[in-house]
Parts: C-alpha cells; sequence; structure tokens
C-alpha cells in the first residue's frame, strides 16, 4: 500500500494547481482544455473515493435482475445484460422495470461522480 | 503564409465583379471583426459601404470544402428558402464558390445584432421575461419551416426515403460497435426499436440542430436562426424533440425548451402556426436524439484513444456518456 497522499488526496492536488495557477498561466487557446483537464482530476477525485463502492453495489444490482452467482465479476454481468437486451425475445414486463430500476441507480451513482447533481433532477419535462 | 490578397480588398474585388459595379462606383469593405462560432466555419464581420447594399454583414466562410456537410451554395439556398417561408434566417446578398477569394467557400448575409453565447443569452432572457415569447417564436418558426414543399429544397441535402429507419440504424450501429457493452444504451435501443413509430406521413424540410447555441436573441425576442449546414428532408418531430434536449437547457433545467420555455409553450405555438404536433413522435425523436448525442460522445471518446484525434477534450467525453444515458432513460420512465 503506498503512503499518503492517497490517490484521491493527490488528484486533488493536481486539480488545485490547475484551477489555481496553470489556467491563468497558459495561452487562450489552452485554457479550455486544462480547465477541462481540472475536472477530469476532480472527477478521478471522486472516483478514487466511492467508485469501488459503487461497482460493488453495480454488481450486486445486475446479479440480482440477472439471477446470476454471487461470484460474477461486472464486467461480465454488464455484458450479458447488454447481450440480453439486444435479444430481441420479449423481457417480462416486471423484470423489464427492475432492470431500468438498476440502470437509473447505476447512472446516478456514475453521475454523482462524473457530475454532481446532474443525476438530482430528471431530462424529462 | 500564402499571397492571397488580405480580405478586405478580396472582398472588395468580388463584391465589384459580382455587382458589376463600374470603375467610378465607390466601394469599400473593412473586416472589422472575427468570430469561430462553429468549430469548422470562420465568420468575419464585414462594414461595406458604398454599392447597392451598404451596411454590416457577415461572410461565412467554410476553410476547406471536403467536410462540408452541405456546400455553400446548397445552405445559402435553404436560407433563403426558409426566409422567403417567414422563417427568421439574415437574408444572403452573395455566395461564392470561389476558393481564391477567402481560402474557401462563402456566403455574405446581413450582420444580425443580438446574442448567440448560451449563458449570456440565457441571462438576457431572464432579465427581460422574454422566455415565453422566444419559445412561440420558436414554435412558429418551425411550423413556417415545416410547410414548405420540400420539393423547393436544393437536390443535395440529405433525403432518407425512411428518416425513423435511418435515424434508429445508425444508432444501432454505434451501439454495436462501443468499446464495451453499455446495458444503458442497450436499454434504450431495445426500447426504441420497440416503440418505432410509422414512417412520418409527410417528410419535410427540418434544420436538425436549432437550439439555445444557433439562434441570435435580443430583448425583443428571436432574431434568427442559424447554421444550416444540417438541413435534411426528415420528420418534422425531430427538429421539435432536439430543441428539448437537456444539454442546450445549460442548467435552467425547469424550462425544457433550450431552458427558454416549456413544452406546452413550443406545442401551442407550433399548432396555432399550423404545424401537426404527433405527441408519440416526438417524445421516441426526444430519446433518440438523446441517445444519438450519446453515441456521439462514446465516438470522441473512441477517437481519442485510437488517435484519430487525441486530446484531453475528447477523452473527457466518455465520461459524459452517463449524462446522456441518463436522459434518454428518465425520458423512457417519464413515457
Amino acid at each position: 500500500m503506498q503512503y499518503r497522499p492517497d490517490a484521491a488526496e493527490l488528484l486533488d492536488a493536481v486539480a488545485s494547481l490547475l484551477e489555481d495557477d496553470v489556467i491563468a498561466a497558459v495561452p487562450a487557446h489552452l485554457q479550455h482544455q486544462v480547465r477541462v483537464a481540472a475536472n477530469l482530476c476532480r472527477i478521478l477525485e471522486r472516483e478514487a473515493t466511492v467508485g469501488p463502492a459503487n461497482d460493488a453495489a453495480e454488481r450486486g444490482r445486475l446479479a440480482d435482475v440477472l439471477g446470476a452467482d454471487d461470484d460474477r465479476d461486472l464486467v461480465s454481468l454488464r455484458a450479458d445484460l447488454a447481450e440480453m437486451l439486444a435479444d430481441p425475445a420479449p423481457i417480462d414486463p416486471a423484470l423489464d422495470r427492475s432492470i431500468r430500476d438498476a440502470l437509473l441507480a447505476t447512472l446516478r451513482a456514475d453521475l454523482a461522480i462524473a457530475k454532481p447533481g446532474y443525476g438530482a433532477t430528471t431530462g424529462a419535462p | 503564409m500564402t499571397d492571397r490578397p488580405n480580405p478586405d480588398d478580396a472582398l472588395r474585388d468580388w463584391l465589384r465583379a459580382t455587382w458589376q459595379l463600374g470603375p467610378d462606383d465607390h466601394l469599400h469593405v473593412g473586416v472589422v471583426g472575427q468570430s469561430t462560432a462553429g468549430a469548422r466555419r470562420r465568420n468575419l464581420v464585414l462594414e461595406i459601404t458604398g454599392g447597392p447594399r451598404p451596411g454590416r454583414y457577415v461572410a461565412t466562410v467554410l476553410p476547406t470544402a471536403d467536410i462540408a456537410i452541405l456546400s455553400m451554395v446548397d445552405e445559402a439556398a435553404i436560407r433563403m428558402l426558409a426566409r422567403d417561408h417567414g422563417v427568421p434566417v439574415p437574408e444572403v446578398i452573395g455566395v461564392s464558390v470561389d476558393e481564391s477569394v477567402l481560402g474557401g467557400q462563402f456566403f455574405i448575409s446581413e450582420f444580425i445584432a443580438g446574442e448567440t453565447i448560451p449563458r449570456r443569452l440565457l441571462r438576457l432572457v431572464r432579465e427581460h421575461d422574454i422566455g415565453a415569447r422566444i419559445v412561440g417564436q420558436l414554435g412558429e418558426a418551425f411550423a413556417r419551416l415545416h410547410e414548405i414543399d420540400p420539393a423547393l429544397a436544393p437536390a443535395a441535402i440529405g433525403a432518407p426515403p425512411a428518416p425513423v429507419g435511418a435515424a434508429l440504424d445508425a444508432v444501432s450501429t454505434v451501439i454495436d460497435n462501443l468499446l464495451q457493452p453499455e446495458p444503458a444504451f442497450s436499454y434504450a435501443l431495445r426500447w426504441l426499436r420497440e416503440h418505432r413509430p410509422t414512417e412520418p406521413p409527410q417528410r419535410r424540410i427540418v434544420h436538425a440542430d436549432v437550439r439555445t447555441g444557433n439562434i441570435i436573441v435580443d430583448h425583443t425576442g428571436l432574431r434568427s436562426i442559424l447554421d444550416w449546414e444540417t438541413a435534411k428532408v426528415g420528420d418534422p418531430m425531430e427538429d421539435l424533440a432536439w430543441v428539448c434536449t437537456r444539454m442546450w437547457r445549460f442548467g435552467e433545467d425547469h424550462f425544457t425548451v433550450g431552458g427558454l420555455g416549456t413544452v406546452d409553450q413550443l406545442r401551442d405555438a407550433y399548432v396555432a402556426a399550423g404545424g401537426t404536433w404527433d405527441e408519440q413522435r416526438f417524445h421516441w425523436w426526444r430519446v433518440l436524439v438523446t441517445m444519438r448525442w450519446g453515441t456521439g460522445l462514446a465516438g470522441q471518446a473512441a477517437m481519442h484513444l485510437d488517435g484519430r484525434f487525441s486530446s484531453v477534450v475528447m477523452a473527457a467525453s466518455g465520461r459524459r456518456v452517463a449524462e446522456l444515458a441518463y436522459d434518454a432513460l428518465t425520458l423512457i420512465d417519464a413515457g
């Protein structure tokens, strides 16, 4: 295990440098890219903190809706679900509902990392 | 460096020839500003004195013809067609396919004062409380555009015989080729297939990119609809769906239509101006265009990773995919 600072703390340090000093110091045509880079550090900082727990929760939800064994990994569960959805065979409406709920729960968790606040409101009218 | 003359002189000479001015006729053209509204185009703000049409204009230059969605001649033609039918579009006073004048095809259109930059535009709208009026004007503009006989459109514009099927196939192809399975996209695609509407009873000219960012607004309301390079013949409901997409609200999420107003206001104005609104089709297109943008972001991430366009901005698009997947699923959920 690495000594402190941990990944999130280091990403915070890099983000602060980019936001507080680098943006103002680079030519105008690079400022947007630096701003994006700083935002990516903030995203990765949150991902380092809550990403593992999010992945575990997503794995649990998908194993649940797919009726899969508990030892299946997330990547293969996601592939299975995508394959099932691509198959035109009918899906029971109750299962369809639980799949959509599971996907929305995962997307809200992803958005809490990638764009905090976005998942709190909806794109619907 | 090129040996091209400076744009003022090149344009003056081109206008002199276009307007067939005599040697004694005074004409002066000054470039007084520049803006790069889109990645492809360059916009030069011109001040013309003398000649038959003195005033302020914009020269829109397409740097290289090979990346044009529409040629400048076709885009100018579609703009004028829309304008002639009552859609607010800046008047085009000249088109050139001669790339030697400004380094690319161009057209010259009247300069319309107002705000285009989304956050500033939305601030102006709030200050003057004109959001509902603008949404009404957009609804009316869409109705005017969609009532034009598509046979009048330039032959070169895209006109898929089955716009619903073509749009669905395009999204489907991208989803089949994602870098990794995205079950939320698969879910939305399944929904789009199961709820696929019939092809539109009437294919119409659609702009396909009307949104906050492609309109000019001043304190009196909507002044112009810009950027007609995506125009095609398709399903009118696509236009009405796209302007409601969440990214064009710039955080003003309580106003579904571009952060400006409500779907009810848009629908009422569209119908009052003679448009035929199909709620089911509108809803389907909202999910479709949201997914299309989501797959576009996934495509940008792929272009970064495979080296076609390595950039931190393109890389960051991968972390935006969840936004569009979430929007698509919440739309389906509300359906």
